[in-house]
């Protein structure tokens, strides 16, 4: 709503290439009114400046990772030859705050009008340098960066002479631009007092009740009928065996009940648009068919909508695997997954939903909560910042054809073990072996099943979890069947977690059997049903076919199926396994590379409980900052019309990919207008119009074309 | 797509055991594959493969310029190379697989081929005919059910692939070829059937014959003692026939009852096709023209049965 009011110096472009902590003097605008076109923002191109460009050229050594793959004095008396360059020197760590020092006394000294820090990669060091430029009274974006080490001295290592001429290359390029850069000045933008958070799973629910802790109106969006997530179908955790379902249910009731959350079940983020602290997020909210009480009062049905007594469920004439219990259980057309649900709101399935009307009739005129015509609704909210929750689905492991899931009846997963020890679960916490019902007595559990995989059929990576809960299952059935034994076949036990090593001392002295070495194979006996487990005991190193009546696989695990469509709406990229991508693996697990969007949980890489909950508090953390900041600001990298140059034919209003631009009628003719705010600097206007009337700020044509020049030309003019 | 009528022409290798051991094998795969308009024109003067497990648990340099040495062969009749054995396809495919990617392997090989006036260059592939026969961009099952006039009606046969041509599953590019599954799968049953055959699964299917690896060679026993096995396993689901694609697999299970039944006294007596001399059957050719008699356990039970 703050953007309303100051629209027209507060909508600025949006800084999705990089990052955007940057600390860059907040320069007001004169002009207070009127959607100005942008074209005013920057000097006249062409005519960049009248004194004469002297550069600085900084090189890095860092430590050894450049300087001991290039001959740093060759590269420095190599850069004293390139024109416009006034100064060269070097340091051992040029991020550091003597390296600072180096840049800005240097500045002052020899009057440099742009810096050229020739080190690692902008993505890691250029707010760095920004800040040391202006720390010496330049315009930070007077700073260019040569990237010496990722792209250079890592990838050459061993070749001295090649990445020499390489780094002579990439510092003669990066002076060229340098000496034509401009001042740019970023603008601020007020930052919606909302946040959203996507998912609402143990991660994703943290994370809401720590922004609605902090005064932040959430909207927590879930596409299933109630939240809770995967941790709702776990019967205990690790490695303290608390019931997952009790230490969750607080947990939801707190989210059901916290006035600064939103809750918004069977909803999906429909749609995107906007930059950090102003996006506009379209929500799907998907046809349930019953209405909670506060939508049947907004009908006039008063003290009408679902109240969860369960009458349509009685009457209902549908079934259907019941997909919370891993199809192990019936379930109606109009449903909730368990008794414990929030919110306590009956859903019809409606592509099994045969419209009978049976369950209208059972609810009864008073509630009046179930309409069968409902239809899917699209809701508009404005947030600030949102937070990616959306966790993980199983490996299909039956992929994995040699364990038989899926032809075996006896070999099952360790989700699906999970609701059978579990007291709510289908059969009342009994384990049984769905061939016959018998209780089993010797289970063997498959780990890594489909984790740590390199045959091209499961993962690579590491799952993180399942040594964890396959000693935990181990535990339940010891303590729940006497004198059954368990199999654990591992590759390695990663017990890695507080308290988890202790853990797992505990379940070997309670019986379980450690057989080392990967499974190859599982047979069933067609008479008895049985599962013969061939696998190499590698500790003893010998064969093993063993008979047990279940075989328990800890499936791989992999992001939702729904993840991919979500990241593309937000702009998070992500890793060549699907998971998503964090800004820094290290440094900023929890950003993204696109401003304004964090990552909680699982849907970031595997996690167990506990570090989910720690790493959605965190995006919480990170989430809160520019909320509580009131105001962010945006890189000024946005496309600006030459209006003397425009001939207003309009092609590249089309060509824009985010309806940024506009053709408006100006002193009797037309030209284009760019919307900055909208405006992403992708440059494809820029690249594409005829008549040149297209300066894209901080990467114009002019820049670009003396880089290549550098590059093509060796360094003449 | 899998209309089309234009001939394929494959320089075919036939490895060792299937011209020494079984005629039968070569001549049903080059006159199977004429009706479904394959050509297959001899790769003259090729050598051993030479066979993976033997050569290339020894010296792997030997394996890849033998091996070399046989496609360049083929590279300079301009032609695909075809072949009928799972041993030929890991030690052709695989090493013309590995010099295609691997410039470092390939300037050596092209160093040892120097001294015989050759040079690999990379530019065949290589195909098992079974693989062929299933692809629908060669023949394709329709057209492998056209070509059948004697359908096998009733006869129950147990299908082993081998190891060799799908394993191990991370060197092989499932990406390009039809064969998509190493663990447990189902298009050799699909040829099967289309010849009006039912095939059986029986437990175990994907185990080793017992021969390859050079386990055979260095302990017999053991390897029959895995032949054995299978065997069990395909008597237990009453097979009229078992049949494979590799020549080696065959001999392990045809001339290996014969070994069974003198080191273990059990006696199994069944028939050991491949499946180019099944498919030979159903396109109406003799026993005779399809070497059958050569065979170590009679195949005339199954003959009466399907005939």
């Amino acid at each position: 709503m703050m953007v309303e009011k100051k629209k027209a110096t507060t909508k600025k472009t949006e800084a999705k290439k990089q990052e955007t902590k940057k600390v860059a003097p907040v320069k007001q605008e004169v002009k207070k009114q009127a959607p100005a076109p942008a074209a005013k923002a920057v000097a006249a191109p062409g005519t960049t400046t009248t004194q004469k460009a002297r550069i600085g050229v900084f090189i890095c050594h860092c430590g050894t990772n450049i300087a001991g793959s290039m001959d740093i004095p060759e590269v420095q008396e190599y850069a004293k030859t390139i024109p416009n360059v006034a100064y060269v020197d070097n340091y051992k760590y040029m991020c550091s705050m003597p390296g600072q020092t180096v840049i800005s006394k240097a500045v002052q000294e020899h009057k440099l009008t742009g810096v050229v820090v020739a080190a690692c990669t902008p993505r890691l060091h250029e707010p760095t340098f920004r800040n040391a430029t202006k720390d010496a009274g330049l315009n930070p974006f007077r700073f260019e960066m040569a990237n010496i080490r990722d792209q250079n001295s890592w990838v050459h290592m061993h070749d001295h002479v090649g990445s020499t001429e390489k780094a002579k290359d990439a510092i003669r390029i990066a002076v060229a631009k340098a000496a034509l850069l401009q001042d740019l000045f970023p603008k601020s933008v007020p930052v919606e007092k909302t946040a959203m958070v996507v998912g609402a799973g143990i991660g994703g629910m943290q994370a809401a009740l720590d922004l609605a802790g902090a005064g932040i109106k959430t909207y927590l969006i879930e596409s299933a009928p109630s939240i809770g997530g995967r941790m709702s179908q776990l019967d205990k955790t690790f490695p303290t065996l608390d019931c997952s379902q009790c230490i969750l249910t607080p947990k939801m009731v707190d989210v059901g009940r916290s006035a600064n959350i939103e809750l918004m079940t069977y909803c999906e983020v429909d749609n995107v648009e906007g930059y950090i602290g102003n996006f506009d997020v379209t929500i799907r909210k998907k046809a349930r068919g019953v209405l909670t009480p506060k939508e049947a009062e907004a009908k006039g049905i008063v003290g009408g909508g679902c109240n969860g007594c369960g009458d349509c469920d009685a009457v209902c004439p549908v079934i259907k695997p019941n997909v919370f219990e891993v199809g192990m259980k019936p379930r109606k057309a109009i449903y909730i997954n368990h008794p414990q649900v929030v919110p306590l709101i009956y859903t019809i399935d409606f592509t099994s939903c045969v419209k009978c009307g049976l369950c209208v009739t059972a609810c009864g005129p008073e509630k009046r909560a179930i309409d069968l015509e409902s239809k899917d609704e699209l809701i508009k909210v404005k947030v600030g910042t949102a937070i990616l929750a959306t966790g993980y689905d199983i490996f299909p492991i039956e992929k994995k054809e040699e364990w038989g899931y899926k032809r075996y009846e006896n070999v099952i997963t360790s989700l699906e073990f999970e609701r059978l020890i579990c007291a709510s679960g289908p059969t009342g916490g009994h384990l049984i072996r769905p061939s016959d019902g018998e209780t089993p007595k010797r289970v063997a559990f498959v780990l890594c099943a489909g984790s740590r995989d390199n045959t091209g059929v499961g993962k690579p990576y590491c799952s993180r979890f399942c040594c964890m809960y396959s000693l935990k299952h181990a535990h339940q059935i010891t303590e729940k069947i006497p004198g059954c034994i368990p199999y654990i076949f591992y590759m390695d036990i990663r017990s890695f977690g507080k308290a988890y090593e202790e853990f797992y001392y505990r379940i070997q002295d309670e019986g379980a059997k450690f057989i080392r070495g990967r499974v190859a194979n599982i047979l069933e006996d067609p008479k008895t049903k049985n599962l013969h487990v061939y696998a190499d005991d590698t500790l003893l190193d010998r064969p093993v076919d063993m008979e047990v009546d279940i075989v328990v696989l800890a499936a791989a695990i992999q992001p939702t199926a729904d993840t991919e469509r979500t990241r593309r709406l937000f702009g998070v990229s992500c890793t060549g396994d699907g998971w998503l991508q964090e800004a820094h693996p290290k440094l900023n697990p929890c950003g993204t590379t696109t401003a304004g969007v964090f990552l909680a949980g699982v849907c970031q890489g595997p996690k167990d409980i506990p570090d989910t909950v720690a790493s959605a508090e965190g995006a919480a953390s990170a989430a809160s900052i520019p909320i509580h900041m009131g105001e962010v600001e945006l890189e000024p990298y946005f496309a600006t019309c030459i209006e003397e140059k425009c001939a207003g034919c309009g092609m590249c209003v089309n060509l824009c990919p985010y309806s940024a631009l506009s053709l408006v009628e100006k002193d009797g003719r037309t030209v284009m207008q760019v919307t900055e705010a909208k405006c992403k600097g992708c440059g494809t206007c820029g690249g594409f119009c005829p008549g040149g009337a297209i300066w894209m700020n901080h990467f114009a044509t002019p820049q670009i074309v003396a880089q290549i020049d550098a590059f093509l030309l060796g360094g003449e003019q | 797509m899998s209309e089309s009528t234009a001939n394929h022409t494959f320089a075919f290798y036939l490895g060792c055991i299937a011209p020494n051991r079984y005629p039968g094998c070569e001549s049903a795969a080059i006159k199977t594959c004429k009706k479904l308009g394959i050509d297959l024109v001899p790769l003259k003067g090729a050598s051993c493969c030479p066979a993976p497990g033997a050569f290339g648990s020894i010296d792997l340099n030997v394996w890849y310029a033998m091996a070399a040495r046989n496609l360049v062969l083929a590279e300079q009749m301009k032609m695909d190379i075809a072949l009928l054995c799972n041993g030929c396809y890991k030690s052709i495919w695989e090493v013309n697989h590995k010099l295609k990617h691997n410039k470092d392997l390939r300037d050596g090989v092209n160093e040892v081929l120097k001294e015989v006036d050759m040079e690999y260059k990379g530019t065949c592939n290589v195909y098992h005919i079974a693989e062929l026969m299933y692809n629908e961009k060669f023949v394709g099952v329709s057209k492998i059910k056209d070509s059948v006039v004697t359908p096998m009606t009733g006869a129950r046969i147990a299908v082993h692939y081998g190891c060799h041509l799908t394993k191990p599953h991370k060197d092989r590019d499932f990406e390009k070829t039809v064969m998509l599954d190493t663990e447990h799968p189902v298009w050799m049953e699909e040829l099967v059937a289309a010849l009006g055959a039912t095939p059986v699964e029986y437990r175990n299917k994907m185990q080793c014959c017992g021969a390859g690896g050079g386990v055979r060679g260095y302990d017999i026993v053991h390897s029959l003692d895995i032949t054995n096995e299978k065997l069990i396993n395909i008597k237990e689901v009453q097979a009229d026939a078992l049949t494979d694609i590799c020549p080696f697999c065959q001999l392990q299970f045809d001339r290996g009852q014969i070994e069974i039944k003198e080191k273990f006294g059990v006696e199994y007596n069944l028939p050991v096709l491949h499946f180019c001399e099944l498919l030979g059957l159903a396109q109406g050719m003799s026993p005779q023209d399809l070497g059958l008699d050569l065979h170590g356990i009679s195949c005339e039970p199954f003959l009466q049965k399907v005939l």
